[in-house]
This record gives C-alpha cells, structure tokens and sequence, in this order.
C-alpha cells in the first residue's frame, strides 16, 4: 500500500509528491495510519530495493540527455581552427536576425499578453473558455501544423493573405513573417505564466490599498505589479526561448534567405544540408549558450520571487 | 524590488548583446549573390562522361531470396524509383525496397553520418564524387539519367512570367535551392547563361528563398508563395496542373546528370541488382516516362 501511494507519487508529479511527502513528515496521513493497523510495516529493505530501482533506471535516459550535448561541445572545440571569416559572419548575421525577431516578438507578446492574461485570471466572460483553449493550443501543436496553418491564413492565397496582397501587403518571405510566426508558437507559454502570476495575487492586498484610498492604476502599479513581475519574467524568458529555437512554422511560412529570414535554428539546417558540419556545430553551440543563458535566468528569477 | 532590479540587469545584458551584435558596414555578408564560373561546360561534361563507367545494362539479377534494399536518391527522382520500386517489388518476391529521397548533399550529409544505404543516386556528379571521397562508394559509379532546368511559375502566375528575362523584372519572388544542392547548382549556372553580368546581379537580388531541395522549390511554387522557381523537367511534370513551365532559352540550361553506384557496407547484390535494372530497358522506360533523359542503354 506504502509503496502503490509513492509510485502515484512519481506519476502525479512534484506538487503531489510535496503534498504526500509533508503528510508523512506531520504523520497524519489517515491511510497510512489504517495500515500501520492492519497490515505489517514493509520491511526496510523493500524500501531501499525501490530506491535503488529509482537511482538505476533513469540512467539511460541522463545518458540520451548528457550525451548529445557532451558531443556537440567536444565537436566545437576541435572547429576551433575552422573558425573562418566566412562562418562568424554567418553565425552573426543569424544570431542578429534571431536577437532582433525574438525581441520584437516579446515586445508584441507582451503589450498584447499582459492584459490578456489580466483578464483570463481576474474576469469570467463569454467566450474566456474558449479563449483559454485557443492560448493553449500552439503550446501542444507540432511546428509544422503551425507553418501550413500560418500558410493558410495568411500565405498569398491565403484565407486573409490574399486581401492583405490584393491590399500589396505580402507577408511571404519577409522578416515580418519570421515575427509572426514566432509569436504563434510563444505567446502562449507567456499567457500561460502571467495568468498564472495574476491568480495566485492575494487579493485582500489590493482591496486593502483600494480601502487606503489608492485608486485601480496606483492599486496596480505598486501591489499587483510587484507581485506579478517575477511570473511575467519567468513567462517571457520561457517564451524567448520558444521563439529563438522556432524552426518549422519559419521555415514554411517565412522561407529561408539569409539576413531577411534565416534564423539560427534556420542556419543551423541550411549549413547541415549543404554538408557544412562544422558551421552547424559552431551554429549549434551559440544557441546551446544562449539556451543556458535563457535556463539561468529563469532559475535566477525563480530564485528570486522566494 | 529584487524583480525588479533582476528586470534592469535583464534588459541591459541585452542591450550590449544587441551592441555585439548589430554588424558594421565592413561586416561584408551582403545578400548573396550569384558568383559565375567562367564558362566551361565542356571540361565538366567530359569529366563527368569519363568518371561514369560504360553501361552493361540489365545483367545482374536479384539473388532469389530476395532481402531488404535501401535506397538514397536524389529527391528528383522520387515518383521515377518509387515506381521503378513497385514493379521490381511485384516481380520479385521477398524483395523489400525502401527509399530515402532528399537533397544528394543532404543525402551524403546522412551517409558519412552513419546512415547505411545500399545503393546512392546523385543528382549530380559533384556529391558523387563527395561520397566516394568519403569513403562511401563501392564500385563504379554509372549514369543512368539526364534531366534539364525548366522555370515553374504558379498556374495563376502572379507576376506575369513569360521567359526568362523576365525574372529580372521588380519584385519578382524567385526561389531558388541552396547553392549546394544539385537543383541549385545548376539553377545559378543556367542563370548565368541568360544574360550578362548585370542581369545576372538583378536576378540574384530577386531570390527571396534557398530550399533545402528541389521539391521544396517546387513546393513554394505550387503554394503561390512564390513568383517563380527554377526545377527539373520531371518536377515541373510532377507539378501538374499546379505549375506552368516555361522553358530555358535554348543553351542557357546544364544538362543535369545522374550517377548511381552501390554504398559501402551495403548489400552488393541487391545494389547491383537494382542499378542493373535502372540501367537497363524496363528502368529507362519507366525514368523516360517521367521526363528523364535515359542514357541510351
């Protein structure tokens, strides 16, 4: 029975591990306390032999995690000497297209997120359930179904792309494209984080500011937005992230020229299919950096909201 | 405020990121363009005829127990050898063909990853050489094929293209493959061969994409994405209804050639068996129907 309710653990995931784990410590668990009546404390051993279980079988799978990594950088110190005028230029051009599209495309994510995810926390509406769904989808849509949808909508012939090029606005191959593609698949986990952030706001803080006589702009510049920034940072880096790796949706929908749409993920397949394996390496591992960096910032603003 | 002093840092590691980043004007990777060789397509035809052996067309036979064969092959060829493969497989029982279409680079890329094939079939004699090179090829290397370089436009065709000077016109979208691949090579030779050093510069400015292979070239094309593309014969059929072709004018276009030869560490006998068909009657009619140029075995 003990060990049935720490395998429900694994599979439930952290929060309901904490929850079991801080019922065991206060001993107050009531199934536990049934059993104790009726059944034997299983022996010690069985525990350890479930804990060995759960040092040895993970192994492979930190294998197939480290593994790939360790390559990729020991790959990249031996490019060191093919380090060419040629491949910095490429990895900066790739690297500014991709600095300059995912900014662009928080800044857009934010504007138009915050107040969404606002109102997806703080007001019940006609149609939020639906909205709820629509913020959800791309988090669990493969790139590709993104970059033909996006060719659907707004590609020349396109459901809205043919006014908009009858207009002689076309969105096909320009860097606009790159943006928007971007933020289909990112927006989603900045929502998801800020309206998380919104809800779990005490809301007897803001009343009692309200009561003090602040009114709803001050209530929300010096209490909700205090409170909520550190979710909003740790949303948006999620969703940087998101957006710097974006390679399915560009490729189809945005094309892939250098300088105007050739990001880094998209750099990093034209070098591999052009047979240029050392500037996919070198390509590979400024993202791999930039990946960590995003990862210790989020730990770092995390840290920080305790 | 310890977000809020974390949003300050946040933002000023990414402003000197951007300093680094944004390039100067000496940082010279332009959009590029179009670099012509000078002409001499002689000299690469009569390497390439003397690189493929003579044709002993359809004496190998497959073993009679049959057994699994891969096949890598350029993604040109794609309806020719899936049909090739059908009537062989209906033929042979016990026989199994898989194939593996892409890019010929992208191709090699996979093989001197690791990939095990049987048999590779290039779209042209550069990634051959590339793969024998690498250690890959056993045996000779026979060509089997010949294909040319037609301009595809939308069946709509959004920009008005007639011929090819006209896909120097303003604003065109032109979508070309990347320089590596066959279908691209040849493309930016063909372009070359149009006009002068000029048009060549205004036409280079009018790609607004590089694909990764020809059927992505295609693809944008039958899309509507894009004005214009350059791709094989055979794909232009392949596009049907979709595409409108509109042929090189007469010299501009190399003729693309197509060797085939038996991997490394592959089954000898299978991959023999195979190119002994695709070199013989059967596979040259099948490659003909498709639009492919047979090599006369």
């Amino acid at each position: 029975m003990r060990r049935l309710e720490e395998s429900d653990a694994m599979t439930v995931g952290a929060p309901g591990l904490a929850r079991i784990r801080s019922a065991e410590r206060a001993g107050a668990s009531p199934r536990a306390d049934d059993d104790a009546a009726s059944d034997p404390v299983p022996p010690p051993d069985g525990r350890s032999w479930t804990a060995r279980l759960a040092w040895v079988l993970p192994l492979p799978l930190l294998l197939l995690l480290a593994l790939p990594l360790v390559a990729l950088v020991w790959r990249g110190l031996t490019v060191g000497e093919g380090l060419t005028a040629d491949r910095v230029a490429a990895l900066r051009q790739a690297l500014a297209l991709s600095a300059v599209t995912s900014t662009v495309s928080m800044a857009l994510i934010v504007m138009a997120g915050t107040p969404l995810a606002w109102l997806l926390a703080r007001r019940q509406f006609r149609g939020s359930r639906l909205i709820d769904v629509l913020v959800d989808l791309p988090i669990v849509l493969p790139p590709s179904v993104a970059g033909i949808a996006l060719l659907l909508a707004f590609g020349r012939f396109g459901l809205a792309g043919q006014w908009l090029d009858r207009a002689g606005i076309t969105l096909g191959f320009t860097t606009a494209a790159v943006v928007m593609a971007q933020c289909f698949v990112s927006a989603p986990f900045y929502v998801r984080a800020a309206a998380g952030a919104f809800a779990r706001v005490d809301r007897d803080l803001e009343e009692m500011a309200a009561d003090l006589g602040a009114n709803p702009w001050e209530v929300m510049r010096t209490i909700t937005m205090p409170l909520v920034l550190p979710g909003l940072l740790a949303g948006l880096v999620l969703a940087w992230s998101r957006a710097l790796g974006e390679f399915g949706a560009t490729i189809m929908f945005a094309g892939n020229f250098p300088g105007i749409t050739r990001t880094m993920p998209l750099a990093i397949y034209s070098a591999y299919g052009s047979g240029d394996l050392e500037t996919a390496v070198l390509l590979s591992i400024a993202l791999l950096v930039a990946s960590a960096v995003v990862l210790a910032a989020v730990r770092y603003v995390g840290a920080g909201r305790r | 405020m310890g977000a809020m002093r974390t949003a300050s840092r946040f933002a000023i590691f990414t402003i000197l990121a951007f300093v680094w980043l944004v390039p100067g004007k000496d940082a010279g990777y332009a959009a590029p363009g179009i670099s012509c060789a000078p002409a001499t397509p002689q000299s690469t035809a009569a390497a390439e005829s003397a690189a493929a052996s003579p044709v002993a067309p359809g004496t190998a036979g497959f073993p009679a127990e049959g057994g699994t064969l891969t096949v890598f092959a350029a993604a040109s060829l794609t309806e020719a050898f899936t049909d090739i493969g059908d009537d062989l497989e209906a033929t042979h029982p016990g026989l199994d063909i898989t194939f593996n279409f892409g890019g010929s680079q992208t191709l090699v890329t996979q093989m001197t990853g690791g990939a095990q094939a049987d048999v590779f079939a290039s779209a042209n004699m550069t990634q051959m050489t590339a793969a024998r090179d690498a250690g890959l090829i056993a045996g000779d290397a026979d060509v089997f094929a010949r294909n040319h370089l037609v301009i595809v436009v939308p069946a709509a065709n959004p920009a008005k293209i007639d011929n090819a000077a006209d896909l120097a016109g303003d604003g065109v979208k032109l979508v070309l493959a990347l320089p590596e691949v066959p279908a691209g090579k040849y493309a930016r030779e063909a372009i070359c061969g149009m006009g002068d050093a000029a048009f060549v510069d205004v036409v280079a400015s009018n790609v607004v994409s590089e694909e990764e292979d020809v059927r992505d070239v295609l693809a944008k094309v039958e899309l509507g994405e894009a004005d214009a593309g350059i791709v094989y014969v055979t794909d232009a059929k392949a596009g049907g209804d979709t595409v409108i072709a509109i042929d090189l004018p007469a010299g501009a276009g190399p003729v693309a050639t197509y060797p085939i030869a038996a991997v490394q560490g592959g089954d000898v006998a299978l991959a023999e068996g195979f190119i002994g068909y695709v070199l013989g009657p059967e596979g040259q009619a099948t490659l003909a129907g498709y639009g492919f140029e047979p090599t006369g075995a």
